[in-house]
């Protein structure tokens, strides 16, 4: 017969609850674990990773198709003219389309497909960088995840930050987004080309990056035929 | 929010806890998280683990901004702006884009868990 509360309280019944409350506790346990700054500093320690070997990197954020991946590639080319080392990470959901673009310029790359995540991190970039030869290189690119919202919390040690909007988005964009442009150091406004096409006002769009970001550098390209590479060159001193 | 999770139950695992009472989470203002989808995100992660049916406590912390003016406080979005947001970092003294120094995190301030009284 199984031993009941009955049996050890006697006839008085006694709550399931208040039996419990008699070999438990509640304890009010204080963690102050603080989520995103773990991301924080293990972005200052890629920082670190990357200056020990001199190498200055870069990270391009903005929504999918605004013209990351060929904007990198112009600059590769650029870079590798002057006889400069880069590297590129990229970062997408799923495929290796931008990494398979990257190494196309004899560059070394690394793909990370983040399978759900809509950002990269600063944890998935650290093993990114143990797949480089990270002595042999001058400067690094990296590409994030097409996403206009989540990146903002995540630092990546990168030394400076691009947001890449085309004007195929609309004029609109930086109005709905302006987070991540106020936490950005370069604005970069894409497809200038097809401005017309689209019926869309450059000058909304830059005034408006200038009010979200008055400190920002802002600038106008079109990738695909080469316009702006210069100014996006002087605006990364490079 | 799975880092949350797993942090918390974590933290219960080492305890010996039987249970999760309540888990609080302190959650800036300039952060790009949401409280209703950390509220969702909970409740489904914390199924069939120890924080089944816990209560998810979210505060908000305001958002703090220090100014080359020398303006230092808090400060959150006015909604009847457009850059509600970005409107937040500019200084309410000389309207010059100000530093964010606070409002930035999100943290896991306590849990009340029901442990073995030994």
């Amino acid at each position: 017969m199984p031993i009941t509360a009955a049996h050890i309280w006697g006839e008085k019944i006694i709550p399931r609850r208040l039996l419990l409350n008699n070999m438990h506790k509640t304890v009010d346990v204080d963690l102050e674990k603080n989520i995103l700054s773990a991301n924080r500093k293990l972005a200052e320690q890629n920082r670190a990773l990357l200056d020990e070997h001199g190498i200055r990197s870069f990270d391009f954020l903005g929504g999918i198709g605004s013209g990351k991946t060929l904007i990198i590639e112009r600059l590769i080319d650029r870079l590798k003219a002057k006889g400069k080392k880069c590297a590129a990470i990229s970062g997408d959901v799923s495929g290796d389309d931008d990494y398979r673009r990257f190494v196309s310029h004899d560059i070394p790359g690394v793909n990370i497909s983040t399978g759900k995540e809509c950002h990269l991190d600063a944890h998935l970039v650290d093993h990114a960088l143990e797949k480089l030869p990270l002595s042999e290189l001058d400067y690094l690119f990296i590409e994030n995840v097409g996403n206009l919202v989540c990146p903002v919390d995540f630092p990546l040690g990168s030394h400076k930050r691009i947001v890449v909007i085309s004007v195929t988005e609309g004029d609109d964009m930086v109005r709905k987004h302006p987070a991540i442009f106020a936490f950005s150091d370069i604005i970069v406004i894409n497809k200038i080309g097809l401005a017309d096409a689209m019926e869309v006002n450059i000058e909304t769009l830059e005034g408006d990056a200038r009010k979200a970001n008055p400190k920002a550098d802002i600038i106008a390209m079109d990738a695909r035929n080469g316009t702006g590479v210069d100014d996006l060159l002087s605006a990364l001193e490079l | 929010m799975s880092e949350i999770v797993t942090s918390v139950i974590d933290e219960a695992k080492s305890r010996n806890a039987s249970r999760i009472e309540r888990v609080t989470v302190e959650l800036g203002e300039f952060t790009m998280l949401g409280h209703y989808q950390l509220r969702f995100a909970f409740e489904v992660l914390s199924k069939n683990t120890l924080l089944e049916g816990a209560i998810l406590d979210l505060q908000t912390v305001d958002g703090e901004i220090e100014c080359s003016c020398g303006f230092r406080g808090k400060t959150s979005p006015s909604n009847d702006r457009p850059h509600a947001l970005a409107s937040a970092f500019e200084c309410p003294r000389c309207g010059d884009l100000a530093k964010v120094t606070g409002g930035r995190d999100c943290v896991i301030r306590n849990i009340a868990m029901v442990v073995p009284d030994v």
